[in-house]
């Protein structure tokens, strides 16, 4: 089996798999039952029309088709959906236009959840979560910024104010109970 | 408290609590059948039968592989005759299904027919239940049970035999109509052809040419319309429609209107001098507004019957009192302004019901933007431009600048095979007439470039994957396969760019067509919803009419005496309206050739002296049968008119003094089922006693 490496957005890499020939251990036959515990629609109803890669615009982009992950959802081809889903913008525009009614970025949300189940998780959501658990933002506070705020006449960051601090340690406290920490690998730092 | 006790000490449930049937225990064989592995595959049907031989008046409990089989029937006949069984209880499928059956089976022994009573353990058992087998079987003895206590008490009943008009009703006049009418009319009987349309020919009179041979529309419909029109045993009533249907298989009474058509339809000969003269110009609904007509028009030239109507609403006399300037040009005085609408009555043996189907109208600001572009058509619209009697004589343009397109895409599924919109069916004929219409365009422009986009191409009828492989091969039209995204108009020279996934690919594309058409299915009628009230017919989760079985009465439905044909029951193409036509022309002549029908006997009875004529019953039943009548000791009294009566116990469950009695479900019936459901070997259900205490202590 042949891996190839390809960079979507700025963090994630996604391994594609080139298999000349899919044999059936590399299906899981549940997959499509799994994808609606976790909130999924039922997948196996989609007709396939392309209706979603028509209209997505994270398609027209990049080489990401909304119609394909379904596929290999209802073929239980779950190592394949791993990685592209996370560029789903969950604009539903997808829903609006799917004449099978499927929600296919539900869908994708679904599979963001076995994902990580699962431990995969890409970098930059990893960043952004730890982001989030420190400062309270998911986008790091730095002098850049700073810098441009004060230009445009405006304050600190709230990360900074010192009353915000037991917004932080609430968080710190969801995060810690929720064992949200120590999925996204980061439990070190959490004190609580 | 044990549970046995508990039971004897409990309360009749009420008054209807099943009389004890003291020492005149009928003599009751039960047959179980394994129906193959069907129920026998879950059910532990010995079980069942040793369970049954121990229920009280049981003298012979048997199983079967089939018990409908030959073999099967045979032991029932032998088990009568041999145990002196008087009444029978079949455990295996649905009575809809071998109810008849068995009826027949136990009349060639010499019980009435009557006496019988089905358990259903497929559909209501092994088939629901294949992952719990003991619970099944369980449940199998709980129904089989019930089923004997019911039997025990069933009373011989003797159907009647009603006489039948040798008359049929046609309602529509397409294709289907007008087949069935010329078949029942070839058989001998008389036939009524309803069509609310001037003309009869309905959407096939419309198109171009037929899938897949090519055939001329209406070079093959004019002669059998023609036909229809002059065959003696036909009325045609053009112009016309069905208002109101009572009654009964064999004896209807129908009353029709007769739309004022302000032509006496004796005296106009067709010549036309009357539209020559009429000042008033619109557009032709025939060519879909693609072409224009006059106020007194004939919808297209080959029109059955040859005669003018005038448009009440765009005529100027009605509008100014003045004009007349057709009365003036007709030779034969045929022309009328004050003819007024008529009802006629009509004596009505068998109704077969062709009402057709309407193209389905894409919604405004819709994906494919056909209100807001002028390029984007539909199918049926593509069929009057390439008509060689349509508004451009047959040369297919632009709309929007009358030019002839280089480009043209067709995109299926249009209001098909959508959940959004609630249309989830196939419309079976899209894909073909896609295909042949391309076929069309490129043997009147060999240059013209057409991509057909496609979810799944369906040609599965009789020369239908030739004619596909054809238009791949000699034409060379393109197929994409994939749905549509989005359109967008150049605002200059109104092409039409079309994103889609080509799935096949995993691309999206971006292509441009001068013109687009779109291949809209087939939905229900206006008019089939309002003849589906005034005739009681069910409807199918689709909203086209249901038959009777899927597989084994597919013309029938669940009204004796109406029988379907044609895109009314669902969507077909030409060669199935006919066939079914045919079938459905054949069934209605089977009661009218026999001149009488036996009718079920399951009907109610009303008990005068209990009744106090609420009228309770006169407005739920869904038939009309029963009515408020003077009582001979005085007072109203219900009666039924057991002709008109389906027996579907609506009044008897709904009737507060309990005077009307549903025949084969009367109260004792029913409650002895309910309380044999709670005994089990003598004794109640442990747990459903305990139901049933709490529900005591609750009140």
């Amino acid at each position: 089996m042949g891996e190839a490496e390809k960079t979507f957005i700025s963090g994630l890499h996604e391994k594609l798999v080139e298999d000349k020939v899919i044999d059936e251990s590399q299906l899981e036959p549940g997959f499509a039952k799994e994808i609606q515990k976790y909130g999924g629609k039922d997948v196996m109803t989609c007709l396939q029309c392309g209706n979603c890669t028509g209209v997505c615009p994270i398609s027209l982009k990049i080489d990401y088709k909304t119609r394909s992950i379904i596929k290999y959802c209802q073929f239980g081809l779950k190592k394949y959906t791993l990685g592209t889903r996370w560029v789903c913008a969950t604009c539903y525009r997808c829903y609006e236009h799917c004449p099978a009614d499927i929600n296919p970025a539900e869908v994708m949300i679904a599979l963001r959840h076995i994902a990580v189940r699962e431990g995969v998780i890409p970098p930059f959501v990893k960043i952004a979560a730890t982001n989030l658990v420190k400062y309270g933002q998911s986008v790091k506070p730095d002098a850049e910024i700073d810098k441009i705020r004060k230009e445009l006449g405006l304050g600190d960051v709230q990360s900074k104010d010192p009353d915000y601090r037991h917004v932080l340690r609430e968080i710190a406290v969801l995060v810690h109970a929720t064992k949200y920490d120590k999925l996204i690998g980061i439990e070190e730092e959490v004190k609580v | 408290m044990t549970a046995p006790e508990q039971h004897a000490k409990q309360q009749p449930l009420d008054d209807a609590q099943p009389k004890a049937l003291g020492t005149t225990v009928p003599k009751i064989g039960v047959f179980v059948c394994h129906c193959g592995s069907n129920i026998a595959g879950v059910v532990d049907c010995g079980k069942v039968r040793e369970a049954a031989e121990k229920l009280p008046g049981v003298v012979v409990a048997k199983e079967n592989k089939y018990t409908c089989s030959d073999l099967g029937q045979e032991e029932i006949i032998k088990a009568i005759k041999e145990h002196g069984v008087e009444k029978v209880v079949v455990a295996s499928c649905s009575p809809r299904l071998h109810e008849p059956t068995f009826r027949n089976c136990i009349t060639r022994a010499g019980l009435n027919p009557y006496l019988l009573h089905m358990v259903n353990l497929r559909e209501q058992c092994s088939w629901v239940h294949s992952h719990e087998k003991e619970k099944a079987t369980e449940k199998a003895k709980d129904l089989v049970r019930m089923g004997v206590s019911k039997a025990a008490r069933l009373e011989a009943l003797e159907a009647r035999e009603v006489p039948v008009e040798p008359t049929s009703l046609v309602i529509g006049g397409g294709v289907a109509g007008i087949q069935a009418a010329l078949d029942l009319a070839n058989m001998g009987f008389k036939v009524y052809l309803v069509e609310k349309q001037p003309s009869i020919g309905g959407v096939m009179a419309q198109l171009d040419k037929t899938f897949p041979t090519g055939d001329c529309a209406i070079c093959i419909l004019a002669p059998k319309m023609v036909e229809l029109s002059r065959h003696p045993n036909i009325t045609l009533l053009s112009y016309s429609e069905v208002e109101e249907v009572k009654g009964y298989i064999g004896n209807f009474d129908v009353k029709v209107r007769r739309k004022a058509r302000f032509v006496h339809e004796d005296k106009c000969v067709g010549c036309g001098l009357c539209a020559d003269v009429c000042p008033v110009k619109v557009d032709n609904e025939f060519d879909l507004g693609f072409g224009q007509r006059k106020a007194i028009y004939i919808p297209f030239p080959q029109a059955v019957p040859l005669k003018y109507t005038v448009d009440k609403e765009k005529c100027l006399h009605f509008k100014s009192g003045k004009c007349l300037l057709c009365v003036k040009a007709c030779t034969n005085k045929a022309v009328d302004h004050e003819m007024k609408d008529e009802v006629i009555s009509l004596k009505i043996g068998t109704i077969i019901v062709a009402t057709g189907f309407e193209t389905y109208v894409p919604k405004k600001n819709g994906v494919y933007k056909y209100w807001e572009y002028d390029n984007v058509i539909t199918a049926l619209e593509l069929e009057r431009l390439l008509n060689a009697s349509g508004p451009t004589g047959g040369h297919l343009i632009k709309p929007s600048d009358g030019q002839t397109p280089k480009k043209v895409a067709f995109i299926q599924c249009v209001g098909s095979r959508n959940k959004k919109i609630g249309n989830n069916y196939c419309s079976r004929v899209c894909c073909m007439y896609a295909i042949k219409n391309a076929q069309i365009i490129k043997e009147h422009e060999p240059e013209t470039e057409i991509a057909i986009y496609y979810n799944d191409i369906r040609a599965f009828g009789k020369g239908f994957e030739e004619l596909y492989h054809r238009i791949r091969e000699d034409y060379g039209v393109e197929f994409i396969r994939g749905r549509p995204a989005k359109l967008s108009q150049n605002p200059k020279d109104k092409t039409v760019k079309i994103r889609a996934e080509e799935t096949l690919l995993n691309k999206i594309t971006e292509r441009e067509f001068d013109l687009v058409v779109l291949s809209t299915g087939l939905v229900p009628s206006e008019g089939s919803r309002k003849i589906g009230k005034t005739l009681s017919l069910t409807v199918s989760p689709d909203g086209f009419f249901a038959e009777a079985h899927p597989k084994l009465r597919p013309v029938d439905t669940a009204m004796d005496g109406i029988y379907l044909a044609g895109c009314a029951q669902a969507p077909k193409d030409i060669p199935d309206s006919v066939a079914q036509a045919k079938a459905a022309a054949s069934s209605a002549a089977a009661p009218m050739m026999a001149r009488k029908v036996r009718v079920e006997p399951l009907t109610v009875t009303v008990t005068e002296e209990l009744c106090v004529g609420c009228g309770l019953c006169t407005e739920l039943c869904p038939y009309g049968a029963p009515e408020l009548v003077q009582g001979e000791k005085g007072g109203m009294k219900a009666r039924v008119i057991e002709a008109l009566c389906h027996g579907c116990g609506t009044c008897a469950a709904s009737c507060p003094q309990k005077a009307i009695v549903a025949k084969q479900f009367t109260d004792e019936q029913i409650y002895s089922e309910l309380e044999s459901a709670l005994v089990f070997d003598g004794k109640a259900h442990a747990s459903r006693a305990g139901h049933k205490k709490k529900a005591e202590a609750e009140v």
